[in-house]
C-alpha cells in the first residue's frame, strides 16, 4: 500500500513537469485502485479505502434525504431525526425498554391531544392546555427517568471516538467519526442500530434544543435572519426555499411518530452511503457490512422531489433593514451538480472569487478596498435539484453595498462580452489539480468526498474524474454558461442595510 | 449419514451466525477487538543552523506536497498599548506588502498559478509562516518565504489595505453575540490592556504608521528566533542546500526577545451585562482563570474536564441539553497553557427566557464536581476516551511536527505527550474530585450575559447572582481629538506634512504667484425641507478683498469686503448696508482659512502649522495638521492622504444657513490651473451630515478685477 501510494506520488510529479502545458493526463487510477466496493443485496453501498499509514479509521454514514425532502408543515424534519440517531436504540439508552415504551406512548398521546388543542388557535380552550402542559411536562419527566442519557456518544467517546458529528444538508443526511482502527466492529454495531432499531426517546426535549439552534443560527445571527430570506426569495416552489433547521412553528409541532414515519420512508438501506478510510481491511469491512446490516429487507429508494423551480421571468429583490453591518448576495439560479455546465461553472466561480488574483478580490478588495471578503460557490442552497451560483461580500467600513453590487455586475458583465485570456483558464486548472491533491490528505475528508460522489452520482468514481471536467473547460465555455445564467431576470439580491438608530 | 450430521451441523453454525447477526448494541461492551496495529510515532529530525535556525524535518512521500510551518519569536504582546493591531497588520502586510525581489500582487500571481500558498500571520505570542506547494515548487516555496520572512518591504497601499480591512473589522464586531460574549469575557479574566485579551480599536490601527511595521519586523525577525517544521515530500541533502542559499547569510543579531507578561487574577466574583437588543438567546460565560500545563494535577483536569463539560455525557450536557433542552451550545471547560494561565470557561446558549435557569443549572453542574466523585461511568468516558483516543495524536504528520517545534520552544521533552498519558493512565476518581476542589471556585464566578434583557424571565440584578454591572460595548470613534501637542517635534511635522501637502498640490512657489481669483458656481443649501441650489460667483483679490455674489430666487445679495470695510445685503429689507464691527470680524475669521493664503503664507516665520495626529476620512488614511495663531488658538485643522499627502479635508468651527457648528469642508473634484490643484466640488459636513455642497463650474486665476468691484453696489 504505502509502496503504490509513493509511486503514484512519483507518477504525479512525472506529470506535474510534463503538464506546465495544458494541466491534463492525470493517471489517478493508483489511488482509484485503494478503493474497493460491495453492495448488499438490500442496497446499501459499502465503499473501503485502504490507507495504513495510522492506526485509525474514518467512518461515515450518508443517507440520500435532506431538508429538501421535509414534507410540507413539517420543515426541519430531516434534521430534526439527524438529532434523535444519537438517541440511542432498545438496548442502548434505557433502564427498562418495556416500561419506557409504555410511558413514551402516554406521552405520545398527552402530546397529541395537546397539539390538537393549540392548533385550534384563538379557538383554543386555554384552561385544558394549561392542564395538559402540566401534564405532557410529567409524562416527559416520567419517561426520562428510564433514560441513560447520551448513552450513544458515551459509547463513542470512552472507546476512543473522535469527531463525532453529523450534519444534514439540503441534499443528504450524514453521520461521521473516526475510531481506532482495531474498533470497526463498534462502529457496525453501533450504526446500524441508529437507522434500524432506534428509540427516538427524548424526542420532546431535543426539539427544545433545536429551537435553540434556530435560534443561534437564524434568529439571533444578522446573515442567519437574511439567508432565510433570501432562499426563501429564491425558490418559489421547490423546497430549497425553505433553510433547513425549519419554522419555529414546524419544530414545536412535529410528533415522535411522524419523525419516525420519516425514518421509515428515507433510511431505507436502498438509500445509504457506508464510506470507510483507514487502517482497515476491505474484506473484513464487507464481513461486516453483512453482519450488521445485511438484516434490513430491501426496499425501493424513495422518489425524488418532482416539484421544479420555474425559469425565474424578473429579477427579485430584498432588504433587511438591521442594526448589524451591511451585507450584499447575488444569486444566479443555474442547474443541478451533475449538469455538464457546472465544470465551466465551476471555473467561472474559481476566476471570479478565488484567491487573491480573482478578479473581484482584486477589485473590491485590493483597488476599491470596498470589501472586507468577497466569495462566491456554485450548488447553494443544495446540489441534488437546480439551485444557484452565489456571490457575496461584506463591505468595509465607510463603503456601501451599491459598490460591491456595481463591481460584481460590472465582472459579470465582462465575463458575458469577453473572453478570459487563455493564460487565466490555464491557473484555474493548476489550481484545481493542486487543491484536489491537497484534499488527499485526510481519511475523514476522503470518506466524506467518495460517500458524496456515491450519492449524488450514484458513483464515487466520478470524484477522481472532476478534474477531467475542469480540464475540459474552455474560456468560451467559461463565457457561454455566463450568458446563459448570470442574467438580470434570473438574479436575486439580498441585503443587509445598516438601520439608523 | 456422515452428511446429514455434517448438515445439520452447517445448519446450527448458520442458526448461530444469524443470532449473532442480531448483536445489538447493548452488547457493544462485549465486542472482542483484535489488537490495534502498532502506532508508528514517525521520527523527526531536528538541525540546527549555523545562524540559529531550528529545523524540524519529517519526510511523507505519500503525496507529493511540500509544507512548511514556520514559528518566530514574537508576538502582539510585543506592540504598544496605543498601537494594539500593529503586529496583526505586520503580519498582514508582510505577506501582502511585497518584498526586495517581488511586490506583494507579483507574489499573489506566481503562488496562485501554481495552486500554492504561502500565510504570514502574527498572533499573541508568536508569528507563524505557513508555506503549501506540490513538491515540485518547494524551491519557489522557500524563496517566497525566505523573501517574506527577510525582506518585506511593507508598501504603503498594502499598510492602508490592511488597516481598511482592521477597521472593517472592528465595525462589525458586535455583529455576532457569541464573538462578544468570549472576546468581553477574557477581558474580566486578563483585563482590558493585557495582551491576552485586549483588541484594537479605530484610534490604535489609526496610529500605526509604516516606520512601526519596519521597526517591529527588524526587531524580532532575526534567525536565533526562527524554527521551521517542514514536512512532506522531500529529499533531505536538497532541502539542507536550499536552506542554505535561501537563508544562509541571514546574520544572528539583535537582542532576546522579552517574555510576554504573568497574570496577576484576584478571584472575586461578578455579573456582567451586556445588552443586545436584537437577539432572543443570550450567550452566557461564567468561570474564572485557568491553569497550566505544567501544573502538577494537569492530567487529573483533563479527565475532569471531559466530565464536567466536554462532550456528550458530560454533566453540562447531560444536564443543560437534553434533560432541560435550555441550550444547543453548552460546554465547560478549564483551559490551560504552557506559557500563562488559561480560563476556566462555561459557555451556554438559551433563549432569552430562560438566561437564569441556565446560570443556575451550570453553578449546580460546576459545584457537583466538588461534591460528587466521579461514578464509574464517567471515569471510563473522561479517562478511557482520553486513552483510547491518544492515538489521534499522531494520525498525521503536520501536528506530529508542529507539536514537536512548539514543546521545543518552551523547553518541554519530545514525549511530554507520552508523560502525560502516562499521568492520565494513574488519575483516580479521587484525584479528580480533589482536583476539581482545588482548580475550581464556584464561590467566585465572573458571569457575563450578552442578550436582551427585558426578555429574561427574571432581571438580572434579582437572580441572587450578585450585583450587576453594565458593560458599554459601543465602539469608540477613532475621530476623538486628542489635546494639541504645541512640541518642537509636532511643529517640525506638521511643518513637514503641510510642505508635502504644497507640493502636492502644485508647490509654493506656483501658490505664490496666485494675486487674483474669480469662480462662479452652484451653492446647494442642504436644508430639512429638501435641497436649495443658489447661483455664486466670487472675486477675490489676494490679501483681503472679496465680493461675493448670490443669487436667490431671483434677488441678489452681496457680501463685499475691502480689508477695512465691507457691505452686504439685508436679507430682511433687500437694501445694502454697511457690516457692523462684528461681521467685520467673523469676515476676517473667515479670510484667515483661506486655503490659497494658508499655503502663500506658510514659509513666513510666526506661521504654525502644529502635527494634530491621523485618522480616516471617506475610508482614506490621513495625516492632520492643525493651524494655530499666535495666541495658541486653532484656526482649523487640515487633512492630507497619508499616502499621497493629497489635500483631503479642513475642518473648523464656524457658521452655516443651519446654524454654528463643528465643521468639516470636504474637498473633490480637482482641477489644475496655474499649476496649482484647485477642489471644483467642496462639501461641508456639520457634525457628520452634509449641510451645503459648492460646485465650481469656472475658475480663473490672476484674471483682471476691476477695483469697483469692491466698493459698495
Amino acid at each position: 500500500m504505502k509502496k503504490s501510494l509513493f509511486s503514484f506520488g512519483a507518477i504525479l510529479i512525472v506529470c506535474l513537469i510534463l503538464s506546465s502545458g495544458p494541466a491534463y493526463g492525470f493517471d489517478f487510477s493508483k489511488l482509484e485502485n485503494q478503493v474497493s466496493e460491495h453492495t448488499l443485496e438490500n442496497g446499501l453501498k459499502v465503499l473501503v479505502m485502504e490507507r495504513h499509514h495510522a492506526p485509525v479509521v474514518s467512518l461515515v454514514t450518508w443517507c440520500n434525504v435532506g431538508s429538501a425532502d421535509d414534507p410540507k408543515g413539517y420543515t426541519g424534519l430531516a434534521h430534526m431525526f439527524e438529532h434523535m440517531a444519537f438517541k440511542g436504540s432498545s438496548t442502548l439508552g434505557t433502564k427498562d425498554i418495556d416500561k419506557e415504551l409504555e410511558l413514551i406512548a402516554i406521552e405520545d398521546s398527552i402530546f397529541m391531544e395537546l397539539r390538537t388543542e393549540r392548533n385550534k388557535g384563538r379557538m383554543a380552550d386555554s384552561v385544558r392546555i394549561a392542564a395538559l402542559e402540566k401534564s405532557y411536562e410529567e409524562a416527559r419527566e416520567a419517561s426520562y427517568e428510564l433514560v441513560v442519557p447520551n448513552e450513544f456518544g458515551n459509547v463513542v467517546d470512552r472507546e476512543g471516538g473522535v469527531g463525532l458529528n453529523a450534519f444534514t444538508s439540503m441534499d443528504v443526511t450524514a453521520y461521521m467519526y473516526s475510531l481506532p482502527s482495531n474498533k470497526a466492529e463498534l462502529w457496525f454495531a453501533l450504526e446500524s442500530a441508529r437507522f434500524k432499531d432506534p428509540v427516538l426517546r427524548e424526542m420532546y426535549k431535543e426539539r427544545d434544543v433545536v429551537a435553540e439552534e434556530r435560534r443561534m443560527r437564524i434568529e439571533s445571527n444578522p446573515i442567519g435572519r437574511l439567508i432565510e430570506e433570501f432562499q426563501g426569495l429564491a425558490f418559489k416552489a421547490h423546497p430549497y426555499g425553505v433553510t433547513g433547521v425549519g419554522h419555529m412553528s414546524d419544530i414545536n409541532f412535529y410528533s415522535r411518530q411522524e419523525a419516525d414515519a420519516f425514518r421509515k420512508k428515507y433510511y431505507v438501506p436502498s438509500n445509504m452511503v457506508v464510506s470507510i478510510v483507514g487502517d482497515v481491511k476491505a474484506k473484513d469491512i464487507f464481513k461486516l457490512a453483512e453482519k450488521y446490516f445485511g438484516e434490513i429487507p430491501y426496499s425501493p429508494p424513495p422518489p425524488r422531489i418532482a416539484t421544479v423551480e420555474p425559469e425565474q421571468i424578473g429579477e427579485r429583490r430584498m432588504v433587511i433593514e438591521d442594526p448589524s453591518q451591511p451585507f450584499y448576495i447575488v444569486g444566479w439560479h443555474i442547474p443541478e451538480g451533475t449538469h455538464p455546465d457546472r465544470p465551466a461553472l465551476d471555473a467561472l466561480i474559481d476566476y471570479l472569487a478565488s484567491g487573491r488574483t480573482s478578479i473581484l478580490y482584486k477589485r473590491l478588495v485590493k483597488e476599491q478596498k470596498a470589501a472586507l471578503q468577497v466569495a462566491a460557490f456554485a450548488g447553494y442552497p443544495g446540489d441534488k435539484y437546480p439551485s444557484m451560483l452565489a456571490a457575496y461580500a461584506l463591505p468595509t467600513a465607510e463603503h456601501t453595498n451599491q459598490e460591491i453590487e456595481d463591481a460584481i455586475f460590472k465582472a459579470v458583465e465582462e465575463l458575458r462580452t469577453e473572453l478570459i485570456p487563455d493564460e487565466e483558464v490555464a491557473k484555474i486548472k493548476a489550481r484545481a489539480k493542486a487543491q484536489f491533491i491537497n484534499q488527499m490528505d485526510s481519511n475523514m475528508g476522503l470518506a466524506m468526498q467518495l460517500a458524496t460522489y456515491q450519492t449524488s452520482w450514484g458513483n464515487w468514481r466520478e470524484l477522481f474524474r472532476t478534474l477531467d471536467g475542469i480540464n475540459a473547460v474552455t474560456a468560451e465555455d467559461i463565457q457561454r454558461v455566463a450568458k446563459q445564467y448570470m442574467t438580470m431576470k434570473n438574479r436575486n439580491v439580498g441585503q443587509i442595510v445598516t438601520e439608523e438608530s | 449419514m456422515k452428511y446429514r450430521i455434517f448438515i445439520t451441523a452447517a445448519t446450527l453454525i448458520l442458526a448461530a451466525m444469524i443470532l449473532t447477526v442480531t448483536v445489538s448494541a447493548q452488547d457493544v461492551s462485549k465486542l472482542k477487538y483484535p489488537d490495534l496495529n502498532k502506532l508508528e510515532i514517525p521520527e523527526v529530525e531536528k538541525i540546527t543552523l549555523d545562524n540559529g535556525i531550528r529545523l524540524y524535518l519529517l519526510e511523507d512521500k505519500s503525496l507529493p506536497v511540500f509544507r512548511v510551518s514556520s514559528r518566530i519569536n514574537c508576538g502582539d504582546h510585543l506592540e504598544p498599548l496605543d498601537k494594539v493591531g500593529l503586529a496583526s497588520i505586520c503580519g498582514t502586510v508582510m505577506r501582502t506588502g511585497g518584498t526586495s525581489k517581488w511586490t506583494g500582487d507579483e507574489i499573489d500571481e506566481m503562488l496562485e498559478a501554481i495552486g500554492g500558498s504561502v500565510e504570514t500571520s502574527i498572533s499573541t505570542l508568536s508569528a507563524n509562516a505557513r508555506v503549501n506547494v506540490l513538491s515540485d515548487q518547494a524551491e519557489l516555496g522557500l524563496e517566497v518565504l525566505s523573501q517574506i520572512l527577510r525582506t518585506p518591504v511593507f508598501d504603503e497601499d498594502k499598510i492602508e489595505l490592511a488597516k481598511v480591512q482592521e477597521r472593517s473589522v472592528i465595525s462589525r464586531r458586535n455583529d455576532d453575540p457569541q464573538g462578544i460574549a468570549f472576546r468581553e469575557y477574557v477581558k474580566l479574566i486578563y483585563g482590558s490592556e493585557s495582551p491576552y485579551a485586549r483588541h484594537p480599536e479605530y484610534a490604535t490601527i489609526n496610529a500605526v504608521e509604516r516606520q512601526d511595521l519596519i521597526d517591529f519586523h527588524g526587531s524580532y525577525f532575526k534567525p536565533q528566533n526562527v524554527q521551521m517544521a517542514i514536512w512532506g515530500d522531500f529529499d533531505r541533502e536538497e532541502l539542507l542546500k536550499l536552506m542554505n542559499t535561501y537563508f544562509g547569510d541571514w546574520k544572528m543579531e539583535g537582542d532576546p526577545v522579552p517574555a510576554p507578561p504573568t497574570v496577576d487574577y484576584k478571584f472575586e466574583s461578578g455579573v456582567y451585562y451586556i445588552n443586545k437588543p436584537d437577539v432572543n438567546q443570550s450567550n452566557i460565560v461564567l468561570g474564572h482563570v485557568g491553569g497550566l500545563t505544567t501544573d502538577p494535577d494537569y492530567a487529573e483536569r483533563i479527565v475532569m474536564n471531559n466530565i464536567l463539560g466536554g462532550g456528550f455525557g458530560s454533566r453540562l450536557f447531560n444536564q443543560v441539553r437534553s434533560k432541560e433542552g435550555l441550550a444547543y451550545a453548552v460546554f465547560g471547560v478549564y483551559t490551560s497553557n504552557i506559557s500563562y494561565p488559561g480560563v476556566f470557561y462555561n459557555f451556554v446558549s438559551t433563549k432569552s427566557e430562560t438566561s437564569v435557569k441556565a446560570i443556575r443549572e451550570i453553578i449546580k453542574q460546576i459545584k457537583s464536581m466538588q461534591v460528587d466523585i466521579p461514578t464509574e461511568d464517567e471515569m471510563r468516558i473522561g479517562k478511557d476516551g482520553y486513552l483510547n483516543s491518544f492515538v489521534f495524536n499522531f494520525d498525521t504528520k503536520a501536528e506530529v511536527v508542529n507539536r514537536l517545534m512548539n514543546y521545543d520552544f518552551y523547553g518541554l521533552p519530545d514525549d511530554f505527550l507520552s508523560q502525560e498519558k502516562e499521568r492520565v493512565e494513574q488519575v483516580t476518581p479521587e484525584g479528580v474530585l480533589e482536583a476539581s476542589k482545588k482548580n475550581l471556585r464556584p464561590d467566585a464566578l465572573k458571569i457575563l450575559v450578552v442578550g436582551k434583557g427585558e426578555d429574561f424571565e427574571m432581571p438580572l440584578d434579582q437572580a441572587g447572582l450578585g450585583a450587576v454591572t453594565s458593560i458599554d460595548i459601543a465602539i469608540p470613534s477613532g475621530e476623538e481629538k486628542k489635546e494639541l501637542a504645541v512640541t518642537e517635534e509636532n511643529l517640525a511635522k506638521g511643518a513637514e506634512i503641510l510642505g508635502n501637502g504644497i507640493t502636492a498640490a502644485g508647490g509654493l512657489d506656483n501658490f505664490k504667484k496666485i494675486s487674483s481669483i474669480s469662480m462662479k458656481g452652484t451653492l446647494t443649501l442642504t436644508m430639512p425641507q429638501g435641497e436649495i441650489p443658489l447661483q455664486i460667483e466670487e472675486q477675490k483679490v489676494l490679501p483681503d478683498k472679496t465680493r461675493t455674489v448670490i443669487n436667490a430666487f431671483g434677488q441678489t445679495m452681496y457680501d463685499i469686503s475691502d480689508g477695512t470695510t465691507g457691505w452686504k445685503t439685508n436679507q430682511m429689507t433687500g437694501e445694502v448696508v454697511a457690516k457692523t464691527e462684528e461681521e467685520l470680524v467673523e469676515a476676517s475669521k473667515e479670510e484667515r482659512r483661506n486655503l490659497i493664503k494658508l499655503f502663500q503664507n506658510s514659509d513666513s516665520p510666526d506661521f504654525k502649522a502644529v502635527f494634530a495626529g491621523v485618522g480616516t476620512e471617506g475610508g482614506i488614511s490621513v495625516n492632520q495638521v492643525a493651524i494655530i495663531d499666535e495666541a495658541g488658538e486653532t484656526i482649523c485643522t487640515i487633512s492630507f492622504n497619508a499616502q499621497t499627502s493629497e489635500l483631503i479635508s479642513m475642518s473648523y468651527w464656524g457658521e452655516t444657513p443651519m446654524g454654528e457648528g463643528s465643521l468639516v469642508q470636504v474637498y473633490g473634484n480637482f482641477t489644475e490651473t496655474a499649476g496649482v490643484k484647485i477642489p471644483l466640488s467642496l462639501t461641508t459636513n456639520m457634525d457628520g451630515k452634509k449641510v451645503m455642497n459648492l460646485s465650481i463650474s469656472q475658475y480663473d486665476i490672476n484674471a483682471e478685477i476691476p477695483a469697483t468691484a469692491f466698493e459698495k453696489p
